[in-house]
């Protein structure tokens, strides 16, 4: 039986409340500690350590860039936008920021236990598909380091027999068949150079 | 916040004379559905908010009378709105004591924050709500299904069926048990669903007898799981591995009320709740002590100051504890939830044998304190193919 990624366990997570004293604040701070979160209040800086938060709620409706000790874009955890006039100006800000989820205000009795599970979820998702994406490029990046390794295994003869034995290399390393390839340049290399003689030994092909 | 206003009702003087006691006359609302599939826990109930109506109006040293202000939705979850906004624009009544299905509590949310209302909420729930308008008196899952699957999980196995009315509870109440299950290495069967009031249950019986878990999670209500009970004894009677003794139905939300019901066909298999009914009994179920306990509660807050709001009462939680017939109550200000004894009972003839009790749990609505390592002891190893 398949299983859905089970509902996270929020007690005890720490969320930072970027907001001016308002009766804002004190709804958001009531639903979270019902929720079992610490909630925190500043303005108009995040202050050291909201750098270790688990939720930032900020307000879009006046807040501006230099409150944020990061880059508008890199916060390393959820932010929730906490939108009152919805100038298309100020949407745009916090879309520049990339909330992860939004509450619109006056803030009520509910919406910020859903707010939590979406910013979160979407976050996740986010720092998955940019970490994904950074180790394609890297792949992308390594064709080179693959072209060169089958060519130094080939030695001009068959390319195909040449890609099969970097393969079969990658795997009886564990590694993958770029960081084989790399290996193999690096111990050409070290050939020609007449530097052989090294520790590893146990890599040759 | 603003403050209730609670001038009396219609054609009444602000204070009634009701033998040398000059009593403060306050409306409340009783919203109960009188019919219906689930009718015998809405009348434990009804019964018990009455009964504490009465108690308080008899009571010559508490100064409220209270008038109950009484609408009935007949088990229809699109009238618990409609009629708990009646209750607020024909009286003065601010406070109901009502609901029984999450989905009917659902519905009246909306109506209570327009009206500055307050609901007090007397059945188990399945947790993950805290609205400021809503008091909740019976148990919460930490108070219900996490003690009873902590109980039953070294004795019987984890491997669970889970059953449910096809609304809110049964999915919530199957949602946290997946996650419970998981960490205590089990498996879950099968899960299925029926539509509330539906009686034929034999395909459910069919896929237990197939699948043969360790316990049976049984989140339906009112006919289906008397329907079902009925069955599953007829198929322990068939094969031994279906006997309470083995694989017994579990149930959050079980108690005397429905006893009559479901007769011989309960007898050992479990309930849990924050009361069962001792012999002799003050109340006949949970249901009834929690709906008692929520009038008493009102009624201590509203004798010492008649005009208390939602923001007077949010202080006298903070600050107080309540004697009720429940046993001293703690309420939690944050979540509105109430601090219950959680008992594990078995159903003998006629009533609960209690298996275990601890007294005074704190609400955990969101299960933010939950611990698998505490709840299910060290994690089990699950053998992996």
């Amino acid at each position: 039986m398949t299983r859905t990624p089970r509902i996270p366990n929020l007690g005890g997570a720490r969320a930072f409340i970027l907001h001016r004293p308002h009766p804002t604040v004190q709804a958001i701070t009531r639903q979270l500690s019902a929720i079992g979160l610490i909630a925190l209040d500043c303005w108009p800086e995040l202050p050291p350590e909201a750098l270790a938060a688990d939720f930032v709620f900020f307000d879009a409706d006046l807040g501006f860039d230099e409150q944020f000790p990061w880059k508008a874009g890199e916060a390393p955890m959820p932010l929730v936008a906490l939108i009152g006039s919805e100038a298309p100006g100020r949407i745009e800000w916090a879309l520049s920021h990339k909330a992860d989820a939004q509450l619109l205000k006056p803030v009520g009795t509910a919406g910020v236990y859903s707010a939590l599970l979406i910013a979160r979820q979407s976050f996740e998702a986010r720092k998955h598909l940019a970490g994904e994406i950074a180790s394609l490029r890297q792949r992308v990046a390594e064709r080179q380091t693959i072209v060169r390794a089958v060519a130094a295994l080939s030695k001009g003869s068959d390319d195909e027999r040449a890609y099969a034995q970097l393969r079969s290399l990658a795997m009886s390393w564990q590694i993958s068949v770029e960081e084989a390839a790399r290996r193999i340049v690096a111990m050409t290399d070290e050939e020609a150079t007449g530097e052989e003689g090294g520790n590893d030994q146990s890599h040759r092909a | 916040m603003p403050r209730m206003p609670r001038p009396c009702g219609a054609g009444c003087g602000a204070f009634s004379f009701l033998g040398s006691c000059l009593k403060r006359r306050i409306e409340i609302g009783i919203l109960y559905s009188r019919s219906g599939s689930y009718q015998l826990v809405s009348d434990a109930c009804r019964i018990g908010a009455m009964r504490a109506i009465a108690d308080i109006n008899a009571d010559r040293g508490s100064g409220i009378e209270l008038v109950p202000v009484e609408r009935d939705p007949q088990s229809n979850a699109d009238r618990y709105a409609t009629l708990c906004e009646d209750i607020f624009k024909t009286s003065s009544a601010r406070h109901v004591v009502g609901c029984v299905t999450s989905w009917s509590r659902k519905e009246t949310i909306p109506v209570l924050e327009k009206a500055g209302g307050m609901l007090w909420y007397a059945c188990p729930y399945e947790g993950f709500e805290a609205n400021e308008h809503v008091v909740y008196m019976h148990a919460c899952p930490n108070q219900h299904l996490v003690p009873l699957m902590a109980h039953v999980v070294p004795r019987f196995g984890a491997n669970s069926f889970l059953l449910g009315s096809n609304y809110i509870w049964g999915w919530e109440m199957n949602r946290v048990a997946r996650d419970l299950i998981a960490d205590a290495g089990g498996k879950v069967l099968g899960e299925r669903y029926l539509r509330i009031g539906e009686t034929d249950v034999s395909r459910l019986i069919g896929e237990i007898r197939a699948t043969r878990p360790n316990f049976i999670l049984n989140n339906l209500i009112g006919t289906s799981s008397y329907a079902f009970l009925a069955a599953y004894r007829d198929l322990g009677d068939e094969d031994p591995a279906f006997r309470p003794q083995t694989c017994p139905v579990i149930s959050c939300n079980l108690t005397e009320g429905e006893l009559p019901a479901i007769g011989e066909t309960g007898r050992g298999h479990l309930s849990v709740g924050p009361y069962f009914a001792p012999r002799p009994a003050a109340f006949a179920s949970s249901f009834e002590a929690s709906a008692y306990a929520s009038v008493q509660v009102m009624a201590d807050v509203l004798s010492r100051d008649p005009e208390a709001g939602p923001a007077e009462f949010s202080k006298a939680f903070a600050e107080r504890r309540f004697s009720t017939r429940l046993g001293p109550i703690a309420i939690d200000a944050n979540t509105q939830h109430a601090t219950l004894p959680v008992i594990i009972g078995r159903i003998a003839d006629g009533f609960f044998e209690v298996v275990s009790r601890e007294d005074e749990v704190a609400p955990d609505p969101y299960l933010s304190r939950y611990d698998p390592a505490r709840t299910f002891g060290r994690p089990r190893l699950r053998v992996v193919s």
